[in-house]
């Protein structure tokens, strides 16, 4: 019992020296050019965080067999952490600075010692490395290289045939639906009843570049997914009837704001705003 | 005279001979294979060929389906520029299976480290564990052979055309892929000198793996006019499976109406676009309702129907019809 709590402590210990400490007023800013080699389209493999999953393995190989009083493996994984932990350093050349070699290897020397206390206090000096590391830099890392870029995507406008940029192609949909809402707050039915048709083709659309990355059907289901394909119908519905009824025009126009645009944007748009920044010509 | 009796005897005698050895052999070959003994087969087989060898290693024997793949789109599934396009520079780990698989064996395959020029290619549906399968139980000295019916069967292209697969399953049609898609005619697997006439001729499959063209005997339209309302249907009345279909790419068809007046003016315009990623494809077999209304008064209608396909911005029309009202 008593084993257990040390290795819990020494992992909490660990975690706390490694979780990054944001502050309040963190700064996202852009990794540097020297990174992108390690990352998907430069490298077949995303190799950073790779690298990353190779320290936490051997890290998290000496706590485990310090448990199972496998020393052999202990003094393994000891040895590996400080190889691996040497070949990150050389890797990104900016980043040099947030290593410390000594600590690592004073970590192995400890972990050798084989008494899990030791082992314990010496990783919250490799921790605390990892930690502002990854506080400065995790969520920009992240933001660049694990999410990707919209600007890159090119759509169909179903109206023009055209292809044009992601960017260019939000513009033009949502006039579209301004189309339709404009039109109907000045009770004109017949013109907001065509702009429907145009907006709906490029909202529906959007299914075609949501494929696009996402290869299961419910991922784009979520955003254009039945709720939309009620609301247009209720949309159509009232614009070809005699008498709209505001009521309901109105109801499903907010479906489809909060099922299709709300969505998409609460899940894409931080990052993508975050990338638009780092994309501008300076 | 008597010697020419004699060197006629010894041609007649040789010439039966070797005919009955050739004819033995044949036999041996194609019937009888397995009386060869393992140990005299293992001294022909070609090592290059039981290690992943490349598509160009295959056309030394096999050229005709070498040279049926080759104008396949599944020689360049790695190297088309639309998909190095549409993968973001192959990028997306979303593509890779099915771009370059490793080994194809009815489940989604492992996506591949090495040749991956070559595409969907030899190796990836013919080669397991230093074997080659096939739809048939043959000799093939180079390398062993083994029969796996999966091969004429739509659960093997099913491994990757996973959603098209399921559309097939749910029309119960007994079709298979292989059938529309590589039509058998009878030939010989192999095109080296000499050996290929020793084995016998057997139905091969066309490696160019058809598209096949859709025309308005696939697609039916109906059409009627109300007193303000266009109506119009599209069946897709013979291709078994979704049309479009596509797990990941986007064909489309794109159906175009304009309303004339009596004037012969255009006086409105709709289009649909019926694309599998939009969830909008024609189904097999089934009625797809169209209705337009009408804003002004209209006495013909042009309707338009063109196909895109996956790889191409171009557009093949499937047909254009008139309509009066």
């Amino acid at each position: 019992m008593r084993l257990f709590q040390i290795l819990f402590i020494a992992f909490v210990f660990f975690n706390f020296a490694v979780m990054p400490t944001q502050a309040k007023d963190m700064v996202i800013k852009e990794p540097p050019k020297s990174l992108s080699k390690y990352y998907p389209p430069v490298s077949k493999q995303p190799k950073w965080i790779q690298q990353m999953h190779k320290m936490s393995g051997h890290f998290g190989g000496v706590f485990l067999n310090l448990k199972e009083k496998d020393f052999e493996n202990v003094d393994k994984h000891a040895d590996k952490l400080v190889e691996e932990y040497k070949k990150t350093s050389e890797m990104v050349p900016e980043w040099e600075e947030y290593f410390d070699i000594k600590a690592a290897e004073e970590f192995a020397t400890a972990a050798k010692t084989h008494d899990i206390v030791k082992a314990g206090k010496a990783s919250g000096g490799l921790g605390k490395t990892c930690g502002k590391c990854h506080a400065e830099n995790e969520v920009s890392v992240w933001a660049k290289f694990h999410w990707p870029s919209f600007h890159k995507i090119k759509v169909t406008d179903p109206v023009s045939e055209k292809e044009v940029e992601f960017d260019e192609y939000m513009g033009i949909i949502s006039s579209s639906f301004k189309g339709v809402t404009v039109n109907f707050g000045e009770s004109q039915y017949g013109r907001a009843a065509k702009a429907l048709k145009t907006f709906k083709s490029r909202f529906m659309e959007l299914k075609s570049t949501c494929s696009k990355c996402h290869t299961g059907h419910d991922v784009k289901r979520f955003y254009v997914g039945k709720d939309a394909d009620n609301a247009f119908a209720g949309l159509s519905q009232e614009l070809n009837s005699d008498k709209p009824n505001p009521g309901k025009f109105w109801k499903n126009i907010g479906m489809l704001g909060k099922t299709g645009c709300k969505h998409c944007h609460l899940v894409h748009r931080t990052n993508s705003f975050i990338q638009e920044m780092w994309e501008q010509p300076e | 005279m008597k010697t020419f009796s004699r060197v006629l005897d010894l041609i007649i005698g040789f010439g039966l001979i070797g005919a009955s050895g050739i004819t033995f052999l044949y036999f041996l070959i194609n019937e009888r294979f397995e009386w060869i003994p393992e140990t005299a087969l293992e001294l022909t087989r070609d090592q290059e060929i039981l290690e992943r060898p490349k598509a160009k290693k295959c056309s030394e024997c096999h050229k005709d389906i070498f040279e049926a793949w080759k104008e396949s789109r599944h020689s360049i599934s790695w190297t088309s520029k639309t998909f190095i396009e549409a993968s973001e520079n192959r990028s997306k780990e979303k593509c890779l299976p099915c771009h370059i698989p490793q080994s194809v064996q009815g489940e989604k395959p492992e996506p591949r480290i090495d040749l991956r020029n070559e595409g969907i290619y030899c190796v990836s549906c013919h080669f397991i564990d230093k074997k080659m399968h096939g739809p048939y139980d043959l000799l093939a000295p180079p390398h062993p052979t083994f029969r796996n019916p999966d091969y004429v069967r739509s659960s093997f292209c099913g491994s990757c055309h996973q959603k098209t697969f399921k559309e097939w399953q749910a029309t119960r049609v007994e079709d298979t892929c292989q059938d529309c898609h590589m039509p058998r005619k009878k030939g010989r697997l192999t095109q080296k000198k000499g050996l290929n006439l020793l084995h016998k001729k057997r139905w091969v499959a066309d490696h160019r793996f058809l598209h096949g063209k859709i025309t308005e005997k696939d697609v039916i339209l109906e059409a009627g006019w109300e007193e303000k309302l266009f109506n119009l249907s599209l069946q897709n009345k013979t291709i078994p499976h979704f049309v479009p279909t596509a797990d990941n790419g986007d064909p489309r068809l794109y159906l175009y109406i304009k309303f004339f007046n009596d004037k012969g003016e255009e006086v409105d315009s709709a289009k649909e676009i019926i694309a599998p990623q939009q969830e909008t494809a024609l189904p097999y077999n089934k009625k797809i309702n169209f209705q337009y209304r009408l804003f002004n008064p209209v006495s013909r209608a042009v309707i338009e129907l063109k196909y895109q396909s996956a790889w191409s911005k171009e557009k093949h029309q499937v047909f254009s019809k008139s309509l009066s009202r």
